[in-house]
C-alpha cells in the first residue's frame, strides 16, 4: 500500500502537460489566459512574443504558452509546436471577415507533423458581443467536421465574462489524460 | 518577526512620543521639520506625504482628499490647528501648498489617465479617426495612405489592416500618447521608427508604443512615478506630463533595444521585463527625473 501510494505520487509529478494557444491577432488568447489564472483583463495590450504561464489544475501541471498572433508573428509559430499536448486555437467569432484567413491558418497547423498527437480545443471566443457567430457557424466556417487526424471540440466562450472556459480546458485535459496517462 | 513587533509599536506609540519630544525641545512640528529640512522635490513631498497619512488629526488627514481649489485653505487649517505662526516660518505655507498641489495632482492625473484609457477607440469618432491619420502623417509624410483600410498600417507597426483593434485596454491613451510624441519630437520619433523598422532587429513600432502605454500607465498606478512627478513638476501634474513620460519610455526603449541586440521580436517580453526594471530602480532614487535627453549623434 506505502509503496502504492509513493508511485502514485511520482506519476503525478509527470502529469504535466504543454499547451499551446495560437490564432490571428486579436482573437483573445492572452485575455483567455490570464482570465483562467484569474487575472484582471481589463488592461491588456497586443502581444509581441508570447506569454507563458505554468498553472495547477485538478493536479495537472499545465504549461500554457500563448503565442502572438499577428501575421508577422505566425512565422514563429512553429518553434513552440515541439511536444504540445493540446493545441487551442482561438477565434474571434464577430471577425467575420477574416474567418476565411483564420481557418487557412487552422489547416496549415493541423498537417504540421509535430502537432500530430495534439488534441485539438477550438474556442469561438467573444460570445459576449452583439455581432458573434454562433459555435455550429464557426464550426461550419472553420470546417472542423472534415478534421480526422486530430481528436478536436469546439466550445463557445467569452474570455472577458470566463464564461466556458473551464468546460473548454477541462474537456481539453480529459482528452489528453486518456491518451496519455492511461495506465492509471 | 520582531521587525513587525517594532514597527508596530514604533508607528503606533514610539512615533507619536518622539515628535512630540522633538516638536516640545523645538517648538516646530513635524511637517515644519519637513518643509524647511528638505529641498523641494521628491525627498520633502514624500515625507510629507507620510506625515498626513499617519497623522490621527482629522483636519490633515482629510488634506490628501481635498480638491485643488480648497488646498490653501486646507492649509490655512493646518497652520491654525498646528498652532503655526506665518511670521515665524514665513516659507512654510507656500511649501506645503506646493506639497499638497503636487500629492492631489497625482491622485487627479491618474484619474483623468484613466479616463482616456476607459475611452474605446471607436472608428465612428472623427475625432479619433482624425488622430489615427494624424499619426500617419507625421510619421511618414512622404507616403499616402491608400484607404483607410491597408496594409500599410504595418509600415508604422500596427498588427493588421486596422489599428482600431490594437489600442485594446490603453484605448485612446494609446494612440494620445503616439501622437504626443510624434508631434512633440517629430526627428527622434522618425528615428526610432527607422530603428523598428530594421530588417534584422526590427520590432512592431506602435505595437511596441502601446506596450510602452500600458507600462506607463501601471507605473502610474502603482504609485511608483510619485518620486519622479514630484521633483519635475513643482504643482499639479496635468496629462502632458504624462505624455512626456511616455515619450521617455518610447525613447529609451528604443536605444536599449538596439543596444541589446535580441534574437528577435520572440524575445520582446523578455527584455521589456529587463526595461521595466531599470526603471524601476530608477524611480528608487529619490533625485529620480525620467526627462528626455537626446544623443548627439541624432
Amino acid at each position: 500500500m506505502g509503496l502504492l501510494t509513493i508511485l502514485k505520487k511520482m506519476k503525478q509529478k509527470e502529469r504535466e502537460m504543454r499547451l499551446l494557444m495560437l490564432g490571428l491577432d486579436n482573437a483573445g488568447k492572452t485575455t483567455i489566459l490570464k482570465k483562467f489564472n484569474g487575472e484582471d483583463v481589463s488592461t491588456i495590450s497586443p502581444t509581441l512574443g508570447f506569454n507563458i504561464k505554468t498553472l495547477d489544475h485538478r493536479g495537472f501541471k499545465l504549461n500554457i504558452w500563448d503565442v502572438g498572433g499577428q501575421k508577422s508573428l505566425r512565422s514563429y509559430w512553429r518553434n513552440y509546436f515541439e511536444s504540445t499536448d493540446g493545441l487551442v486555437w482561438v477565434v474571434d467569432s464577430a471577425d467575420r471577415l477574416r474567418l476565411e484567413d483564420c481557418k487557412q491558418e487552422l489547416s496549415a497547423l493541423l498537417l504540421e507533423e509535430r502537432l500530430a498527437g495534439a488534441t485539438l480545443l477550438v474556442f469561438a471566443n467573444k460570445q459576449d458581443l452583439p455581432g458573434a457567430l454562433s459555435k455550429e457557424a464557426i464550426r461550419e466556417a472553420l470546417a472542423l467536421d472534415e478534421i480526422k487526424s486530430h481528436h478536436w471540440c469546439i466550445i463557445g466562450c467569452s474570455a472577458v465574462t470566463g464564461e466556458n472556459l473551464l468546460t473548454g480546458v477541462d474537456w481539453l485535459l480529459d482528452d489528453i489524460a486518456a491518451r496519455i496517462f492511461t495506465s492509471d | 518577526m520582531f521587525g513587525y513587533i517594532w514597527q508596530y509599536v514604533y508607528t503606533s506609540f514610539l512615533r507619536y512620543w518622539l515628535k512630540w519630544l522633538i516638536r516640545q525641545a523645538t517648538g516646530t512640528c513635524e511637517l515644519q521639520r519637513i518643509c524647511s529640512g528638505y529641498k523641494p522635490g521628491a525627498l520633502r513631498t514624500t515625507k510629507a506625504e507620510f506625515s498626513l497619512q499617519s497623522s490621527k488629526n482629522k483636519v490633515l488627514k482629510v488634506a490628501l482628499e481635498t480638491s485643488t481649489n480648497n488646498l490653501e485653505q486646507c492649509v490655512d487649517q493646518i497652520m491654525k490647528e498646528k498652532n503655526i505662526k506665518p511670521q515665524r516660518d514665513p516659507r512654510f505655507k507656500e511649501s506645503l501648498h506646493i506639497c499638497l498641489l503636487q500629492m492631489t495632482g497625482y491622485s487627479s492625473l491618474y484619474r483623468s489617465v484613466e479616463e482616456l484609457r476607459k475611452e474605446v477607440y471607436s472608428s465612428d469618432n472623427p475625432k479619433h479617426e482624425a488622430m489615427l491619420l494624424k499619426l500617419w502623417d507625421l510619421l511618414v509624410p512622404t507616403v499616402r495612405l491608400e484607404s483607410r483600410i491597408t496594409k500599410q498600417w504595418g509600415d508604422i507597426g500596427f498588427q493588421g489592416d486596422d489599428p482600431k483593434t490594437d489600442f485594446r485596454g490603453m484605448g485612446l491613451l494609446g494612440l494620445i500618447n503616439l501622437v504626443f510624441f510624434s508631434e512633440n519630437y517629430t526627428m527622434e520619433a522618425r528615428q526610432v521608427l527607422s530603428h523598428a523598422n530594421h530588417p534584422k532587429l526590427g520590432y512592431s513600432y506602435a505595437i511596441v508604443g502601446i506596450n510602452l502605454t500600458e507600462m506607463a500607465y501601471s507605473l502610474l498606478r502603482s504609485g511608483a512615478l510619485k518620486p519622479h512627478f514630484y521633483n519635475t513638476v513643482q504643482g499639479v501634474p496635468e496629462l502632458r506630463h504624462f505624455h512626456q513620460l511616455y515619450c521617455y519610455l518610447a525613447y529609451e526603449f528604443d536605444k536599449f533595444w538596439v543596444a541589446e541586440e535580441p534574437e528577435s521580436i520572440m524575445q520582446f517580453n523578455q527584455y521589456r521585463e529587463k526595461f521595466h526594471n531599470i526603471v524601476k530602480s530608477h524611480l528608487q532614487d529619490p533625485e529620480v527625473c525620467l526627462t528626455l535627453t537626446f544623443s548627439s549623434k541624432n
